[in-house]
């Protein structure tokens, strides 16, 4: 009789993971459907959402519900509510060996991520950041670190890994302590901010970057008035001018506008 | 709409080439980085021209991340090349593009 034994090299399962935690102002799990979209079009890979809400969009292929009490708020405005929290349990969580962890309003559309799991890492951190005009290089305080950003991490299920994760989870739960410590501008928490610190104990409280993405994030940080995409140039419209832009992967802070006709269309032509 | 509209609208939405153009070639040096035996190098005619005239098939290499990666020569320098040659004929071809676009 013919056994079929079990490969002693099992394929390492990947996929992206979003978090969404609507809130009275935005509709985030709408926004992550869309993100997700893209990001399935794109990579071709399975996405789980971690959210409190239901949905019943069949985009995702988990929908993982749990509880997130952090009530925060944006920096600078204080009406803004800003559930940004418990992105540490990301690491718990996620289903994948391999996971590329993203904010929805960060848009993948190209697979320059794919390339970095073809080398052996434990996490990367975006840390490049600049808008269509000016590199971002923003430090958490004036005599604060430079951060990175925790719009896109790439993990694999590693002993550091989860160092990363339970340390980010510490830092959230005692965000007071290490505002003092780190010298942090305002104390409304930012993940941004729990991953950089984070990642500067792990490597020995160095502020040289090595785990970062060598490459740099394009944002745009302002109002968009519309997206377009034509074969490999994509057209971003604000309200007082244009950009032409190469086919790449975009942060797009206007949470307004990822929720328009607009940019429903400009999910769907990309999805074609 | 009168005139003065229809100009200061034509003017909002013009785009700046300078910008695009160095959004442009960002996204292309993005694009220059080629994996490669578990390092990730990027490609550039230093690199093509030391592949070229280094006298042995084995070495090792610093990569993006400073770490020394052994590399077969003859390998990445047929990978750099025809990575190189793909990502300059983009390059060119959305350059074009971009620089006929004043207005969107």
């Amino acid at each position: 009789m013919f056994v079929m034994k079990k490969s002693a090299v099992q394929e390492k399962s990947r996929g992206v993971l979003l978090f969404a935690f609507n809130t009275n102002a935005v509709d985030y799990v709408k926004i992550a459907e869309r993100s997700a979209q893209l990001a399935k079009a794109t990579l071709d890979l399975p996405i789980t959402l971690v959210t409190d809400s239901l949905t019943t969009n069949t985009i995702f292929d988990r929908v993982i519900q749990v509880d997130n009490t952090l009530q925060n708020y944006k920096p600078g405005q204080s009406n803004y509510l800003w559930r940004n929290g418990d992105r540490y349990r990301a690491y718990e969580l996620s289903p994948y060996d391999e996971t590329i962890l993203i904010d929805s309003d960060y848009l993948i559309l190209d697979d320059s991520i794919l390339t970095l799991f073809e080398q052996e890492f434990d996490y990367r951190i975006m840390t490049h950041n600049q808008t269509p005009d000016d590199i971002w290089n923003e430090t958490m305080g004036i005599f604060g670190l430079q951060y990175q950003w925790a719009t896109v991490i790439l993990f694999k299920k590693t002993e550091k890994s989860k160092m990363l994760f339970d340390l980010a989870g510490r830092i959230q739960r005692n965000y007071r302590y290490y505002v003092a410590l780190y010298h942090i501008r305002g104390s409304n928490f930012r993940n941004d901010y729990a991953f950089t610190i984070a990642n500067n104990i792990l490597n020995g409280y160095n502020q040289e970057m090595s785990d970062g993405i060598p490459w740099t994030m394009l944002t745009f940080a302002r109002g968009i008035n519309s997206l377009t995409i034509k074969d490999t140039i994509i057209t971003v419209k604000e309200f007082d001018r244009a950009y032409l832009i190469p086919r790449q992967n975009i942060h797009v802070m206007d949470k307004n506008y990822l929720l328009t006709d607009d940019f429903e269309n400009f999910v769907r032509d990309v999805c074609a | 709409m009168s005139d003065l509209e229809n100009i200061t609208n034509q003017i909002r939405l013009a785009t700046d080439y300078q910008v695009n153009k160095r959004i442009l070639r960002e996204k292309t040096q993005t694009d220059l980085q080629v994996p490669h035996n578990g390092g990730l190098f990027k490609v550039s005619i230093e690199l093509i021209s030391f592949l070229n005239s280094w006298d042995q098939d084995e070495l090792f290499l610093e990569d993006l991340y400073q770490n020394p990666i052994k590399i077969n020569r003859k390998e990445l320098l047929n990978k750099c090349r025809e990575h190189y040659q793909m990502v300059m004929n983009t390059w060119h071809v959305r350059h074009e593009e971009i620089r006929r676009a004043r207005k969107v």
